[in-house]
This record gives structure tokens, sequence and C-alpha cells, in this order.
């Protein structure tokens, strides 16, 4: 399933307000329906854990927290993020976030534009290098845009990330 | 008969005594009590006043002045302690400096009477492992005023200061050219102390008091630590300051003095306009609370790694490299050198020096060439470079393999005139092996179909000193040269925000190849011991040149190429003719 971050809200209300009236009118139905709306609500419920674990992690990328106390990753290796990774904002001129979980509901992929200020040390091999090092700079930032694409799985419950993926846009 | 009183040693060679706290202490002690000299008559602003300084994050001072340059202070409420002071004025601005007697500690206090804001200075020595380079802090206050409330405003730190350039007279005779290419450190010029010959640079803080009016500090870290402070009004070209430190003999200077200038010129600033913020270069790093006094100070003498001639010669012998690859040693800094010119490929000639063996070269192709000492039987082949700056005028760069002292030649050899210089670099030089030394070799070009001048040569010019030109090397590489005097040059580097940061300095030479083209070398001595060599182009905007380095990781020879940027022109060249 994919949503628009953008339309999500709506599409609940409305996909809410449409379920309200075969849920009062017809009694077989309402099995079918209410097998639905639980796996609706499941994934509308795995997207909102995916979304605030993503903000959670814009939030250590962009603040530079490093390791929180609440472990973000499904395993240590996908911590090694790219340390030229200075801050990571949202592209509002791209294409809307997309969240699509698994019919199994145990992974999910994830598709953000964004743009990615990034920033490269340089090699303190000549006396500027060294000089601009030490008066706190010797780096050269620039600023992308990406796709931001994340492979996310379901473990004991709760919603980790698997991969991140910087591609052109 | 008194003459240009050049120094033994340069301030950067010279072995400045490691004085001891109790060394220290002895030589402030009759000072501190009498307070500082001066040769001009001191004020009497504060005869017989009482005034208390408060400042934002520091002391507040309770001043009682006597009428005979004798002041007592309390600090925080604390005991009175008596002492001598010296007080100028200038303008609207008080200036007074004393020591507290028993301490390594004094103040430097500079009011503004028209608005009754007052920055202090707080001075002491043995703060750093150094103990006699002269720490500051800067507190921002005011004068208290009885049933006043307190001004809402403070002195700042300012880059308004940046750019501009004085000569310098104090009263005692005393001659500079101070610079101030930076908003966070300056340059100096001593006329009258060193005779004027190379130029130097210490950390510096610039406070604007108004937009007539700045504090100006420097403290000349890395050599006798003395720190100088003074108030300039630009329009006047007046200043009122202070100097305290050891000098060269250990012999402590402590004076307040008026001065009077002329003013040199203005380079361009390179941040963003509307940008007055001043201390571009943070004192600690991000996040860190910086310590009382702190700041960054680039001491590059003692990062430098220092190697015997043992050691040079066995890292040469381990590793040499001549212009390599993109990821090889100091390769960022020919990051826009431009395109190789391969036009050297094939042919033959011999560099006829005036004053050193003559070179012949076989050039196999663009990056390949074979020389020989004339005389010599046998050929060494050399990895070589070249780019051609402007039509037949062609720079190009070798190491000598084999050479007792592993030179290096920086040559510009110009086809069109039959002429030739060479920046020779080479090792194993006084006072650190691996630091580079220069010889300048001028002469003529031998080669089918050129008939060289006999007499004709390319020559020094001081048509470059006065100068600032902007360099970038490669993203985020970016400096600017300032030719302060015609045998030394200073570097400063930007921030991110375009300001000028930290800065040094090392002798150099300029030799005009043609008109608005010039070769030029610089030596990072007592630095990290590279000889730099560029050929700039100020019809193009852009130099290339070849960088000469000798230090741990071994012996590299590297293109160097930047975009530049005309910045200004210091009008110096009178202070440095010889005059009869």
């Amino acid at each position: 399933m994919t949503t628009d971050t953008t339309s999500t809200r709506r599409s609940f209300l409305k996909g809410s307000a449409l379920l309200a009236f075969p849920l009062a009118a017809a009694a077989p139905a309402a099995v079918m329906a209410d097998d639905g709306l639980k796996a609706r609500l499941a994934r509308l419920e795995d997207e909102a854990a995916i979304r605030e674990l993503h903000q959670t992690w814009l939030r250590r990328i962009n603040t530079r927290a490093g390791d929180a106390a609440t472990p973000l990753f499904a395993d240590t290796e996908g911590t090694a993020f790219d340390q030229a990774v200075r801050s990571i904002a949202a592209d509002h001129a791209g294409q809307p976030d997309a969240i699509e979980v698994a019919a199994d509901g145990k992974s999910a992929a994830g598709r953000f534009q964004c743009a990615v200020d990034i920033e490269t040390t340089i090699a303190q091999d000549c006396t500027l290098a060294r000089m601009a090092h030490a008066q706190g700079g010797g780096f050269v930032r620039r600023t992308e845009r990406r796709v931001l694409k994340v492979e996310y799985v379901k473990a004991c419950g709760a919603w980790a990330i698997a991969k991140v993926e910087f591609a052109l846009v | 008969m008194p003459g240009t009183p050049y120094p033994k040693e340069q301030m950067h060679r010279i072995a400045y005594t490691k004085l001891s706290e109790r060394q220290i202490a002895d030589k402030l002690s009759t000072v501190a009590v009498s307070g500082p000299m001066s040769v001009s008559p001191l004020s009497d602003v504060f005869a017989s006043k009482s005034i208390r300084i408060v400042t934002d994050k520091g002391p507040a001072l309770t001043y009682t002045f006597g009428r005979t340059n004798r002041l007592s202070v309390a600090e925080n409420g604390g005991g009175a302690v008596e002492t001598g002071y010296g007080a100028l004025t200038l303008s609207s601005v008080a200036f007074f400096s004393h020591m507290i007697p028993g301490t390594q500690r004094g103040y430097a206090v500079v009011i503004d009477q028209d608005t009754n804001l007052a920055t202090v200075f707080e001075l002491w020595f043995s703060g750093y492992q150094d103990n006699r380079e002269v720490q500051r802090e800067i507190y921002y206050g005011y004068v208290e005023q009885p049933g006043q409330q307190a001004p809402k405003t403070r002195h700042v730190t300012t880059n308004r200061v940046e750019g501009k350039g004085f000569y310098w007279k104090q009263d005692n005779g005393a001659e500079t050219l101070e610079f101030y290419p930076s908003a966070a450190y300056s340059h100096f010029v001593e006329l009258s102390r060193l005779g004027g010959e190379l130029g130097f640079c210490g950390p510096s803080d610039y406070i604007k008091i108004n937009d007539e009016l700045y504090i100006y500090t420097r403290t000349e870290c890395e050599f006798s630590g003395t720190f100088t402070l003074y108030v300039m009004d630009l329009n006047r070209v007046e200043q009122i300051g202070m100097r305290l430190g050891f000098d060269t003999n250990d012999q402590l200077e402590y004076y307040v003095f008026r001065g009077k200038g002329e003013w040199l010129g203005q380079l361009a600033q390179f941040e963003k306009f509307g940008d007055e913020s001043g201390a571009p270069v943070p004192a600690a790093a991000g996040g860190e609370t910086p310590a009382k006094g702190a700041r960054r100070v680039y001491r590059p003498l003692r990062t430098m790694p220092k190697m015997s001639k043992a050691d040079v010669d066995a890292v040469v012998a381990k590793r040499t490299t001549a212009f390599a690859a993109a990821t090889g040693p100091a390769a960022n800094m020919g990051g826009n050198r431009g395109p190789n010119t391969g036009w050297l490929a094939g042919k033959t000639l011999t560099l006829r020096y005036d004053n050193a063996p003559a070179m012949e070269y076989r050039f196999d192709d663009a990056e390949t060439l074979n020389w020989r000492k004339e005389g010599d039987s046998s050929w060494t082949k050399a990895r070589y470079q070249a780019w051609e700056s402007m039509p037949g005028v062609i720079l190009f760069g070798h190491l000598l393999e084999g050479a007792p002292n592993h030179d290096g030649h920086s040559i510009v050899v110009d086809f069109h005139q039959g002429l030739v210089t060479c920046f020779n670099g080479y090792l194993n030089t006084a006072y650190f092996a691996n630091e580079a030394g220069v010889k300048i070799l001028f002469g003529v070009i031998e080669m089918e179909g050129l008939t060289p001048p006999k007499y004709r040569r390319h020559y020094f010019t001081d048509e470059m000193v006065g100068r600032a030109v902007s360099q970038n090397y490669a993203p985020g590489l970016t400096s600017m040269h300032l030719y302060s005097t015609p045998h030394s040059l200073s570097w400063i580097i930007f921030t991110e925000s375009g300001a000028g940061g930290l800065e040094w300095s090392g002798p150099a030479a300029y030799v005009k190849i043609r008109d608005g083209l010039y070769f030029m070398y610089w030596l990072e001595e007592a630095c990290n011991g590279t000889l730099g060599t560029i050929l700039v182009n100020l019809h193009t905007m852009r130099d290339v040149g070849v960088g000469y380095h000798c230090g741990a990781e071994g012996l590299s020879m590297s293109a160097v190429g930047a975009h530049e940027r005309l910045a200004g022109r210091f009008d110096v060249t009178r202070f440095y003719q010889v005059k009869a």
C-alpha cells in the first residue's frame, strides 16, 4: 500500500466516513468489513509508526545526537550511516513521501525526497588545509536533492530501519 | 654610524627564553607598583575621581584615582589595592592601564566618555605553557552612573576594521606598518625595530566603539608573547594604547603610547553584504565553553615536524613523489591549475643560468623529461608537469633525484624573450633539515631557432608589493596573499563566512616575467617548511605553480593552481625604498 503523507489524514477521514454507513446497515457484510477495517487500521498504525521512526531518525541525524537510548536500526551495522551527511530536510518541491507496507506486515519500504546537506572533510595535507581545520573549518558543504530509500523490518512488534540508501533524484 | 636596524635573528628564528613564573614575577614587581611608562604626558582625566565599572560576564571594578597617576582598585567588592597607572585620551575615549601589585595580572580599560560604555581587558602572564605570552580576556560593560539605568548597548566585536592598513609612528619613535586583512589576525611590519624586512602575524581582536573609533589588540604568539592594544581614530589616524611583554632580551616593556599614522588603503572584504560581525574564528569547538582567555592561535612551529639531515635522507629514500595523482600530497592545492601543456614534448634545450650550472633537458613527452648538468655524461629521468600561463611562457617543475640536498626546480621559461628564472628549492637547511630553502637562478634559454638576449634578464620587482590577491584552489580551500614587503608575504585563510581568519607569513620574493605576469615564491619557515612557487597572471587571474615539501610522509613536488581575485592594494612601496 502506498500512501502520500500529504493525503493520509484526508484519506483516513474519508475512509472512516464511508465505512460508518455499512457497519450500521448490513450485518453479514460487517464481518468482512470488520476484517478489512482491522487490516487497514493495522496498516495505518504501521505507517504511523514508520513515520515516527523516520522522524526520530532524522532528528538524530540533524542534531548529531549519535546513539540514543532507543535503537532505531535492526542491527548495529545499519547505524554506520554516512558521516558526511550533516542534515536532511524534506524537499517539498519533490514527490510526496511514500511508505509501502508489505502484505505480511513484517517489512516496509519508504521513499522520501529530500535535500541533503553533505559535508566533506578536506585532507590536512597542506598548510592551507591545516589552518582551515585549526580555525574550525576544513570541510566543503553542499546541498543535493536526493531520494532517501529506506527499508524497514518489524520485529517483536516494533519497526526498525534495516537499510538506508540515498539515490539521485 | 647608525644603520638600518636589521636583527641578528628574525622574530621567527629567535629562541625566546622560557621565562619562569618566578622570573616574570620579579620583573613585574617594580613596574606593577609604579605603573606604565609613557613618553607623552599622561592624562589627568581621571584624577581625583571614583568610578565603578560593571561588566556583563566579568568583574565589577571600583576605581579611586589619585592626583599623580595613582589609583586604588577593588575587584568584585574585595579589598582595594593601590597601584600606578597611565591614562591617555583620544577623541571621546579615555584609556588607562595598570597592573595588580603582587600578581602577574593587570587591566587595560577603554571608556567612551560619550556613552559611558567600557571595555575591560584583563591581562595576565603565566597562563599558557609559554609563561611570557600575555593572555587576555575581554569584558564588555559600562561605567555606572548614579541614578541611571545601565545602558543596553555594548562595544562589539566587528569586521569593520578588516581590510584596512596603516603606517603608525608611536611617540617613542617606534614605526610600524600594520595590516588588518583578517577579522581575527593581523599582520605587522616592524620598520624601526627590525628594519622592515619581513612581516609577522598575531591573533587580534577588533572591537567597535563607534564608526570612527575601534579597539585593536595583538598578541605576538609564537614570538615574544608581547601584547599590544590601542584605540584608533580612523579619520584622525591617531592612536592611544599600551604595550606589555618581554622583549628579545627579556626586558619588560610596559608602556602607554600615543601615535599618529597614515592611511595606506583598503582591501576588499569577502563576507556577505550586511555581515559586520567580528570574531569569526570561534574560541572553542562547537558546543564547548571556551576557557578564560581562550582563542584559536595558529602555532605552526609547535606543530611542524622537525627533522635531522639523516631523517630527511631516510624519508626521501623511502617516499618521493612528483605530481602525484589526485589523491596524492597536497592534491587539492592544484584543483584550479588548468590543463597541462605538452608543448615541451620532444624538445631539447639548455637553461644557462648566470649563477648556477647550466641544465640540459630532453623532454620525452608531456610528463617525462631527462636532465643533466652541463658537463655530466649521464641523463636522469624525472616526472614533470608544465603549464602555459601566457602564450610563450611555460612554468614547469621537477625534482633532481640524486642531488645531495634533494633539490627541486620550479622554472619559468619565456620562449618569446629567451629567458628563464628558476626557484631552486633544497633541503638540509640551517634550522630544520626538512625546511626548504631557495636559490633564485636567472638565465637564458638555449635551443635551436632561439637567440637569447645577452644582458637582459627577468628581474626582481616591487610591482606586487602592497597588493592582496585571493586564491581559490579547490572547494573549501580559499586564501588570500598579502604581499606586504618586498621580501615577505602573508597568507590569510578565509572562514566559511568569507571572513579573514587565521593568518601567517614567510619570506618571499617577486620576479617580473612580463607586464601582469609575476613569478613568486614564499617559504613556510618555522611553519611546515614548504616552498611555494606560483606564476601569477593578472590578466587571466589564475595562478599556476609548484609546491615543494618534505615531511614525515616524504618528499613531494605537487601542482598548485588557483582562480584569483584582486583584493586591493596598500600604498607601501615608499616605506621600503633605500634612502640616501
